[in-house]
C-alpha cells in the first residue's frame, strides 16, 4: 500500500479510537465519582433501600429504579403493538405514495425536542390521565402526574424508531415469500402474520431495543409528568420518580455527598443498560439464528 | 512493514491512546470532590465574584448587568452553587461575595466579616383555585407538607385528598418555605414522601394550577395571576407585609464578605445597597430593603 | 378429455400498457402444456392469470374470460383462496419459506385448516416422497429449509405445492435457475406428476418443452400466435414466426 493509504488508514483508525475513548472515558468518570458514595453507603443498602432523602441522609434508591424500570415498561406495552401495527400498516397496506405522507410524520415526532414532550404531557396527557383515574378510582386523589402518563409520553417518543427500523425490515423480506404465500391461497392477515413478520423478526427486535434504550435513557419528559415522588409505584396511576429525571432535577443544587450519590445512580443505570442490552444480544442470536 | 508487524504496532497504539485518555480523565476527576454546580473557579480574573444561592442568581445577575453599563472597567461574575456554598467560596477565595437566600448558621458566622441584607423575598402559599381555604396557620401548613393531615375538610374545606406539591431538595425555596413552617426540624427534612415534586416555579405554578386539591409554594415574585394565594396566619403575602414582618414566609438575600473584601467588591456593593440598586432589585420582583447591615 | 382451462379474449394491461392480447386457449387435463417465446412475450403474464397472482400488483386490468372447470374465475364472486388451493404454481427462484422444511410443507394445509398432527405428517411424508426428497430429508425436517441445496428447494417448494393438494400445478421456468443434474430431476418428476395433476409450464428452454409437453403455446408481444401438439410444433409449426424461433433465428 502506497503512504497516502497508509495515511487515510491511521487518520480514520484515529476517529474510530476517539469514540472508543470516549466511552471509556465516561465511564471511567462516572464510575470514579460515583463509585465513593456507594462504597459510603453500602452496595446492598443503596440499591435495595427505599429511602431517597439525601438531604436527611438516606441514599436508598430501590424506589427510582422501580419508576424507570415502570415507565420503561409500560412504553414497551403500548409502544410495541402500536409501533407494530403502524408498521404492517405501512408497509403492506397503503400504496408507497400514500406510506411516504405517514412516514414523513412519524419521523417528525423523532425531531420534536423532549422537553415539548413534557410540556405537552403536562397539558394534555396528565389532565386525561388524572380523569381516568377519577373514573376507575376515585378515592385515590391521582393528579395525572403518574407511571401511566410517563409511559404514554415515552411510547410516543419511542414510536418513530420503532416504526422507521421496522417497517425497513418488513420492506426487505423478499416479495418471493409473499409471492409464495398468496399462491398457496393464505390471505394477506397470513401472509403477513406468518411469513412477513417473522421473517422481518430480527430487525423488529433491534428496533423494540433501540426504542427500549430510548425510554430508559430520556429524562426531561419524564421529570416533568412523573411527578418526582421517590416511592416505589403501587399503582399505573400513582406517581413515581426515574433514575434519570432525579439526576437532572437534583444535579445542580447537589452538595459534594449528595451529588457523588447521583453519579452513582447513574452508575446503577449504566450496569442495567449493560445488562439489558447484553441480554437483548442474546436474545436475538437465538431468534434470529433459528429458523421459526 | 510487515503485516504481523504492522498489526501489533496498531494494538499497541490504540492502547496506549486510551489508557493516556484514562489517566487524564482519572487524575482529573480522582480527587473525589465534584465541583459542585459551578464551573471552575476563576477568582483570579474577574474583579467581583459572587457566588451562592441559585434563588439569589438572578438578581445578582440583573444586579451586575446594570452596574457594568455604567462602570465598563469593572468584571463581575455571577455563578450558583447554593446557599451551602456561599461561606466555602469566600473561605477558598473562589469568591468575593457569598450570596445566601438564608440567615448565617454559626460555623459559617465566624468566617464572615460583614452580611448585608440587599433584598427580602417572600414564599406564598397557593392552591387551586376549586379549594375552599382561605387561610392556614403555620401548624397547618407544617402538618399538610408532613403528611399528618391528608383531607382539606380537616381544615375547613371539602372532603378530598390534599395532592401536596414540593419543590426539589436543594432549592432554597423549599428551604425557606420548610424552616418556617417547621417542616424543616433538627436538621431534618419531613416533607412528606408522597408529595409531587416539580422542579421550577413554572412547573409547580403549571400544577397547581391545573390540578384539582392541590398546594404548592412560590417565591413571591413569581406568583402568577391564575392561582390562588391563601393567606399564612392572617397575613396575605405582598411586599409590606414581608417587610414589617407579619407575613411569616420569609426569606432573606444576603450578600456577605469577609475583611479581604476589595475596592471593587465594595463598591459594587455600596450600589446594590443604594436606591438605585434597591429599584432594580424591585424591578426584579424582590422585596427592596432600606439599607440594613447586621 | 376435459379442458381445465378455457381462455375466451383475454386482455390484460398494466395501467395503459397493453401486456395480453386476445388470448385464447384451452388447457387440457392431465397433460403438461408449454408456454414458450422470446423474453418479454408476456408468457409468464399469462401464466399468472391462470391463479389470479396478477392481483397483488398495483394497476393490473384484466378483461376476457377464464373458465376454470367451467366456471369464470374473474366473476365478481369467485373465492380466490379456494381457486389458490386447486391452482397451485411453483416459481422460477425456489422460494421456500426461512422455516424448517417440515414447517414449510405444512403451512399450505394449516392455512386451509388441518390442524391435526397427525394428518400434517402423513401430507409430509406423501409429498416429499412424491418429489424424491423424502430418504434424504426424513431425519432433519426440522433443519431450515435455506440449509439445502436449489434443486433440493425448487423439490422441496413442489412438495409444499402439493401438500394442498390442487389440481393444477403452474410452474414458471422452474428449472432456470439450477443446475443440469437437478433438472433433470425435476423434469423427470413433471412427467410422473402429469399423471395424477394438469401442468402448465413456462420455459425459456425449447428442448425441455420438447421434452415434456404434451402441447405447446407459442406467445409473441403479448399475442398468442400458435398453440398445437408439441410434435407438430416442433416439426411443421404452421406460424412462420414460431419456426424461425424454433430455428433460432430470433429469441
Amino acid at each position: 500500500m502506497n503512504t497516502r493509504e497508509k495515511a487515510i488508514e491511521k487518520l480514520i483508525f484515529i476517529c474510530a479510537a476517539v469514540s472508543v475513548a470516549a466511552v471509556a472515558l465516561i465511564t471511567i468518570f462516572i464510575f470514579a465519582q460515583g463509585m465513593p458514595a456507594i462504597q459510603r453507603v453500602g452496595l446492598f443498602r443503596f440499591v435495595f433501600g427505599t429511602t431517597w432523602s439525601p438531604t436527611n441522609g438516606s441514599y436508598g434508591i430501590l424506589p427510582l429504579i422501580a419508576g424507570s424500570m415502570a415507565v420503561t415498561l409500560g412504553a414497551l406495552v403500548i409502544g410495541i403493538p402500536t409501533g407494530l401495527g403502524c408498521a404492517v400498516f405501512l408497509s403492506e397496506v397503503v400504496t408507497k405514495r400514500q406510506a411516504g405522507f405517514f412516514r414523513s410524520a412519524i419521523e417528525l415526532l423523532a425531531g420534536i425536542p423532549s422537553v415539548v414532550y413534557g410540556f405537552f404531557g403536562l397539558a394534555i396527557i396528565v389532565p386525561l390521565v388524572r380523569g381516568l383515574a377519577g373514573a376507575v378510582a376515585p378515592d385515590a386523589g391521582a393528579t395525572g402526574l403518574s407511571v401511566l402518563s410517563g409511559a404514554i409520553i415515552l411510547a410516543i417518543m419511542i414510536l418513530p424508531t420503532i416504526v422507521s427500523i421496522s417497517v425497513n425490515s418488513i420492506e426487505s423480506v423478499p416479495n418471493a415469500y409473499r409471492e409464495a404465500s398468496y399462491a398457496l391461497g393464505a390471505d394477506r392477515r397470513e401472509t403477513v402474520t406468518k411469513v412477513i413478520l417473522p421473517a422481518a423478526r430480527s430487525g423488529i427486535f433491534s428496533s423494540i431495543i433501540l426504542g427500549m434504550g430510548r425510554a430508559i435513557g430520556e429524562t426531561m419528559a419524564v421529570l416533568l409528568i412523573t411527578g418526582n415522588v421517590a416511592v416505589v409505584p403501587h399503582s399505573i396511576f400513582a406517581p413515581t420518580a426515574t433514575m434519570t429525571g432525579t439526576i437532572a432535577m437534583e444535579m445542580s443544587y447537589a452538595a459534594p455527598d449528595h451529588q457523588q450519590a447521583l453519579f452513582a445512580i447513574g452508575i446503577v443505570l449504566f450496569v442495567i443498560i449493560v445488562i439489558l442490552n447484553g441480554f437483548a444480544q442474546v436474545v436475538m442470536r437465538r431468534f434470529g439464528g433459528a429458523a421459526a | 512493514m510487515k503485516p504481523e508487524i504492522r498489526k501489533k504496532a496498531v494494538r499497541g497504539l490504540a492502547a496506549v491512546m486510551i489508557m493516556t485518555v484514562a489517566a487524564v480523565g482519572f487524575a482529573g476527576c480522582g480527587s473525589g470532590s465534584a465541583s459542585s454546580g459551578s464551573s471552575g473557579s476563576s477568582g483570579g480574573n474577574a474583579d467581583v465574584v459572587i457566588a451562592g444561592s441559585t434563588s439569589v442568581q438572578p438578581l445578582s445577575e440583573a444586579l451586575a448587568k446594570t452596574y457594568m453599563k455604567d462602570h465598563s472597567g469593572v468584571d463581575i461574575e455571577v455563578q450558583g452553587g447554593g446557599s451551602g456554598q456561599a461561606v466555602k467560596s469566600l473561605k477558598s477565595n473562589i469568591a468575593t461575595i457569598g450570596a445566601l437566600s438564608r440567615d448565617l448558621d454559626d460555623s459559617e458566622k465566624s468566617s464572615v466579616s460583614k452580611t448585608y441584607t440587599i433584598a427580602k423575598d417572600g414564599v406564598a402559599v397557593i392552591v387551586n383555585s376549586n379549594v375552599n381555604v382561605d387561610d392556614l396557620t403555620l401548624a397547618q401548613l407544617q402538618k399538610i407538607y408532613t403528611g399528618k393531615i391528608t383531607n382539606w375538610s380537616k381544615v375547613g374545606g371539602d372532603d378530598a385528598k390534599i395532592a401536596v406539591v414540593s419543590r426539589e431538595e436543594g432549592s432554597g425555596t423549599r428551604e425557606a418555605f420548610t424552616t418556617k413552617t417547621g417542616v424543616l426540624a433538627n436538621d431534618k427534612d419531613n416533607t412528606t414522601k408522597d408529595a409531587i415534586v416539580q422542579s421550577s416555579t413554572g412547573a409547580v405554578n403549571k400544577t397547581v394550577k391545573s390540578t384539582p386539591n392541590s398546594i404548592g409554594y412560590v417565591s413571591l415574585a413569581s406568583v402568577s395571576s391564575d392561582v390562588k394565594t391563601v393567606k399564612v396566619e392572617g397575613v396575605s403575602p405582598s411586599e409590606s407585609t414581608v417587610l414589617d414582618g407579619t407575613y411569616k414566609i420569609q426569606r432573606p438575600f444576603l450578600y456577605a464578605v469577609t475583611d479581604k473584601a476589595n475596592s471593587a467588591t465594595r463598591a459594587f456593593i455600596k450600589y446594590v445597597m443604594s436606591d438605585a440598586g434597591q429599584k432594580q432589585v424591585k424591578k426584579n420582583g424582590f422585596i427592596p430593603v432600606n439599607k440594613t447591615e447586621q | 378429455m376435459e379442458n381445465k382451462f378455457t381462455v375466451r379474449g383475454l386482455n390484460l394491461y398494466y395501467g395503459d400498457f397493453q401486456a395480453l392480447k386476445n388470448i385464447n386457449i384451452d388447457i387440457p387435463e392431465h397433460k403438461v402444456t408449454a408456454l414458450i417465446g422470446p423474453s418479454g412475450c408476456g408468457k409468464s403474464t399469462f401464466l399468472r392469470t391462470l391463479d389470479r397472482m396478477q392481483d397483488t400488483v398495483e394497476g393490473a386490468r384484466v378483461e376476457g374470460q377464464i373458465l376454470f372447470d367451467g366456471e369464470d374465475i374473474y366473476r365478481r364472486d369467485c373465492d380466490v383462496i379456494k381457486l389458490r388451493k386447486k391452482v397451485g404454481m411453483v416459481f422460477q427462484s425456489p422460494n421456500p419459506f426461512p422455516k424448517s422444511i417440515y414447517e414449510n410443507i405444512v403451512y399450505g394445509p394449516r392455512v386451509h385448516g388441518i390442524t391435526e398432527k397427525k394428518k400434517l405428517d402423513e401430507i409430509v411424508e406423501r409429498t416429499l416422497k412424491e418429489v424424491a426428497l423424502w430418504d434424504e430429508t426424513k431425519d432433519r425436517l426440522n433443519d431450515s429449509a435455506l440449509g439445502m441445496s436449489g434443486g433440493q428447494q425448487q423439490r422441496l417448494c413442489i412438495a409444499r405445492c402439493l401438500a394442498v393438494e390442487p389440481e393444477v400445478i403452474l410452474m414458471d421456468e422452474p428449472t432456470s435457475a439450477l443446475d443440469p443434474v437437478a433438472t433433470a430431476k425435476i423434469e423427470g418428476l413433471m412427467h410422473e406428476l402429469s399423471k395424477k395433476y394438469t401442468i402448465v409450464i413456462v420455459t425459456h428452454n425449447m428442448q425441455q418443452a420438447g421434452r415434456i409437453s404434451d402441447q405447446t403455446a407459442f406467445f409473441l408481444l403479448g399475442e398468442l400466435l400458435e398453440v398445437n401438439p408439441t410434435d407438430k410444433i416442433f416439426s411443421d409449426p404452421d406460424n412462420i414466426k414460431t419456426e424461425e424461433y424454433i430455428s433460432g433465428r430470433f429469441g
